[in-house]
C-alpha cells in the first residue's frame, strides 16, 4: 500500500503539450478473428498510459502496431507529426519499444547488441560509445556487459529490452507487459526504472496486473476482447467501478442518419464512452456505457421510432466492467500462482 | 545503405561464431584445395607428355582454359551444394528466434533488411571463395603457368553464379522458420534449374532452348572457359533482382506469427 502511494501521480500533462501519440479507428483482423476493434486515443509528451486487460484482450496487438512492426488493417496511427505506416522510418526513430517476448540474438554480447542497435538508430559514431556506456549503467547492466545473451536470466533480458529502446533517446516508450515472468524483487527494481523513465517521457506500457497501472500511470485504457472498454485515469475508473456501469449494444439500419443517433446517445442521462462498432453497408453498430439500475433501451428505441430511424438489434451486454476487473484479478492471481 | 551494411556485418560475424560457418568455410576450402590439386597432377601429366613430344613450352592460354575450364566447372558444383547451407540461416534464424519483430520496429525498411541480408550472404560467400586464390600463387610458385585473365573470369563467373543461387536460398528462407525445409528446398530448386541445362541434347525444340535459358549452368559456362560476355552478367544480375523482389514481397506482407 505504501508503495502505491509513493508511486501514484498526480500530474497530468499540460494541455498544450504536443500530441505524440495517436491512434484513430484502428482494427486488427486475424484471419475472421478482430484482435483490436475500432481503438482510439491520444496521448501528450509527457504522459504515462497503461493498458489493462486480461489475457488475449489485445493489449500485445495494439503494442505491435504502435511499434510498427505490422500496419493496422484499418485506421491510422501517428507518432510525433508522422504518420506510422506512411513516414516509417521517420516515426519509429521517435520510438523505443520492449517486445513482451525479449528474444534478442543469443550468440551476440550485450554490449555489441547495444552497438549494433545504436548504428542502426544512427547515433553519430562520436558519441555512440558513451552513449551506450549511459544506457547500459541506467538499467543495471554493466555486470553483464560482455556477457552472451543467450545466456542472461529474465530479469537481464527485461533490462537489456529498456537499454536498447532507450537507445537513440525515442521520445516514446512502448514496454509491453514489463514485469512479465520476474521475480518480487526484479519487479519492484523494473518499476522503479520505469517510474523514472516516465518522468522524462511519453510512456506507454501493457499489463494484465491492476495495480500496476495505478502505480505508475496517469491514464488507463481497459482492454477486452479486442476493445476499450474503459478510459479515464486510475482514481475515475476505480470511482466508475463502483458506481456500477453496464453496458448497451445499438445496431441500426442506415448509415446516413449516424450523426443523429449519436446525438440521441450523447443526450441520455448518465451515458458515457459512445463508440461506433462496426459499419458494415447500411448497419451501424454502437456501444455505449448507462449506469446500472436505469433501463435506457425502451428510451432509445422509442427516441428512434420518434426520428425515423431504423433500429435493428438493441441489447445490453452480459460482461460489465467489473466483471471484466474481475477477470483481470482472477488473471493476475493464477499468474501469482505459477512459479 | 549503410544500414545495410551494418546489418550485413552482424549477420556475418554471427556465421563465424556458429559452427555450421566455421564447418562450411573449411569444407569448401578443402574441396576447392583438392580440385586444386587434382589440377595439378592433370598439369603435371600435360606438361610431360608435351615435353616428350619436343614442344617447348606448352602454357598460356590454351593451357588455362583445359585446366581451368573443369576446374571451375566442378567448383559451380561444390556451390551449388554448399549454398544452401549458407543462405538457410538468412531469414530463418531471425524467424526461429523470433527477432524479426525488434528488426521491424527499428528505423529500417523493408528494402534495407533485404538488401543487408543478401549483402551477408554475398560477404561470406566472397570469404569462401576468395582464399582459394591461395592455391593459385602456390601452383604459380611451384612454376606452373597460367593466364591471370581467364582465371578472373572464372572467379566472376562464380561470384556471380553463388549471388544467384543465394538471392534463391535468401527467399527461401524469407517463407519458412525450418532451417531444414528452407536449405532442402533451396537445394532442390538448385539442382532442376542446374539440370535445365542437359536438355539441350534431349531436344532441339524451341521450347527445350527456351528452358536451356533459364538453367544457371548455361551461363556460367562460358565463364569457365575465360570469357566474360554482358549477356551473361545481365542474366545472372536479373536472377538476383527477381528473387531480391520477391523476398521484399514476403517480408513486405508480415505474414507470419510471433
Ligand atoms: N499473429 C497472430 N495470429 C493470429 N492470432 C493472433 C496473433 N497474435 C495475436 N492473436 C490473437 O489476438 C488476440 C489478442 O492477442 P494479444 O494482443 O496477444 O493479447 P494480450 O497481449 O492482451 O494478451 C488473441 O486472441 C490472440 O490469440
Ligand atoms: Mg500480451
Amino acid at each position: 500500500m505504501a508503495e502505491m502511494a509513493e508511486g501514484r501521480k498526480t500530474r497530468v500533462a499540460e494541455p498544450e503539450a504536443p500530441v505524440m501519440v495517436r491512434m484513430e479507428c484502428v482494427s486488427k483482423k486475424f484471419g475472421s478473428l478482430r484482435a483490436l476493434d475500432q481503438v482510439s486515443f491520444s496521448l501528450r509528451k509527457g504522459e504515462v498510459l497503461g493498458f489493462l486487460g486480461p489475457n488475449g484482450a489485445g493489449k500485445t496487438t495494439a503494442m505491435r502496431i504502435l511499434s510498427g512492426y505490422f500496419p493496422p488493417t484499418e485506421g491510422r496511427v501517428w507518432i510525433g507529426g508522422d504518420e506510422l505506416f506512411k513516414n516509417s522510418e521517420q516515426a519509429k526513430k521517435r520510438i523505443g519499444y520492449v517486445p513482451e517476448a525479449l528474444n534478442f540474438y543469443g550468440d551476440m554480447r550485450v554490449s555489441e547488441f547495444l552497438d549494433f542497435v545504436a548504428q542502426i538508430k544512427s547515433v553519430p559514431s562520436k558519441i555512440r560509445h558513451a552513449h551506450i556506456e549511459e544506457k547500459i549503467e541506467r538499467c543495471g547492466l554493466p555486470e553483464v556487459g560482455h556477457r552472451l545473451i543467450g545466456q542472461l536470466s529474465r530479469g537481464f533480458r527485461q533490462r537489456l529490452g529498456l537499454a536498447q529502446a532507450l537507445i537513440g533517446d525515442p521520445d516514446v516508450l512502448l514496454l509491453d507487459e514489463p514485469t512479465g515472468g520476474l521475480d518480487p524483487k526484479q519487479i519492484k527494481e523494473i518499476r522503479h526504472l520505469i517510474r523514472e523513465l516516465g518522468r522524462e517521457r511519453t510512456l506507454i506500457l501493457s499489463t494484465h496486473i491492476l495495480p500496476e497501472v495505478s502505480m505508475v500511470c496517469d491514464k488507463v485504457m481497459i482492454f477486452n476482447q479486442g476493445r476499450v472498454v474503459a478510459t479515464g485515469t486510475a482514481d475515475e475508473l476505480e470511482s466508475g467501478l463502483r458506481r456500477e456501469r453496464y453496458e448497451i449494444f445499438v445496431v441500426m439500419g442506415d448509415r446516413h442518419r449516424k450523426d443523429d443517433a449519436l446525438a440521441i446517445f450523447h443526450a441520455l442521462p448518465g451515458v458515457d464512452g459512445v463508440t461506433v462498432l462496426e459499419e458494415q453497408g447500411d448497419r451501424v453498430s454502437f456501444s455505449l456505457f448507462a449506469p446500472r439500475g436505469t433501463e435506457l433501451r425502451p428510451v432509445i428505441s422509442k427516441l428512434f421510432v420518434e426520428q425515423n430511424i431504423p433500429l435493428l438489434e438493441i441489447r445490453a451486454s452480459k460482461l460489465s466492467l467489473e466483471q471484466i476487473f474481475l477477470k483481470i484479478v482472477l488473471d493476475e492471481q493464477m499468474a501469482q500462482q505459477e512459479p | 545503405m549503410i544500414k545495410s551494411i551494418v546489418l550485413a556485418r552482424k549477420d556475418v560475424s554471427s556465421n563465424f561464431y556458429s559452427w555450421l560457418g566455421i564447418l562450411i568455410f573449411s569444407v569448401f576450402f578443402l574441396a576447392a584445395g583438392i580440385l586444386f590439386a587434382l589440377v595439378v597432377v592433370k598439369y603435371v601429366g600435360i606438361s610431360m607428355e608435351a615435353a616428350r613430344n619436343g614442344y617447348q613450352n606448352v602454357e598460356g592460354l590454351i593451357m588455362t582454359h583445359f585446366i581451368f575450364g573443369s576446374l571451375f566447372a566442378d567448383l559451380g558444383l561444390v556451390v551449388l551444394c554448399l549454398v544452401p547451407l549458407v543462405s538457410m540461416r538468412a531469414f530463418s534464424e531471425e524467424r526461429k528466434q523470433q527477432t524479426m519483430e525488434l528488426l521491424f520496429t527499428y528505423p529500417l525498411s523493408d528494402f534495407d533488411i533485404v538488401v543487408g541480408k543478401f549483402l551477408s550472404l554475398i560477404w561470406f560467400f566472397a570469404l569462401l571463395i576468395f582464399p582459394t586464390l591461395g592455391y593459385l600463387y602456390l601452383f604459380q610458385w611451384l612454376g606452373g603457368s597460367f593466364e591471370w585473365g581467364p582465371v578472373l573470369a572464372g572467379y566472376l563467373g562464380l561470384l556471380l553464379l553463388g549471388a544467384a543461387f543465394l538471392s534463391l536460398g535468401l527467399f527461401i528462407s524469407s517463407l519458412t522458420a525450418n532451417q531444414v525445409i528452407s536449405a532442402l528446398l533451396t537445394f532442390g530448386l538448385l539442382v532442376l534449374l542446374w539440370s535445365l541445362e542437359g536438355l539441350m541434347g534431349l531436344a532441339n525444340d524451341p521450347w527445350a532452348r527456351w528452358l536451356q535459358q533459364i538453367s544457371p549452368l548455361t551461363h556460367f559456362r562460358e565463364f569457365t572457359f575465360g570469357i566474360v560476355d554482358l549477356g551473361h552478367v545481365a542474366y545472372f544480375v536479373f536472377f538476383c533482382l527477381y528473387f531480391l523482389f520477391m523476398s521484399l514481397r514476403v517480408i513486405e506482407a508480415r505474414n507470419w506469427k510471433g
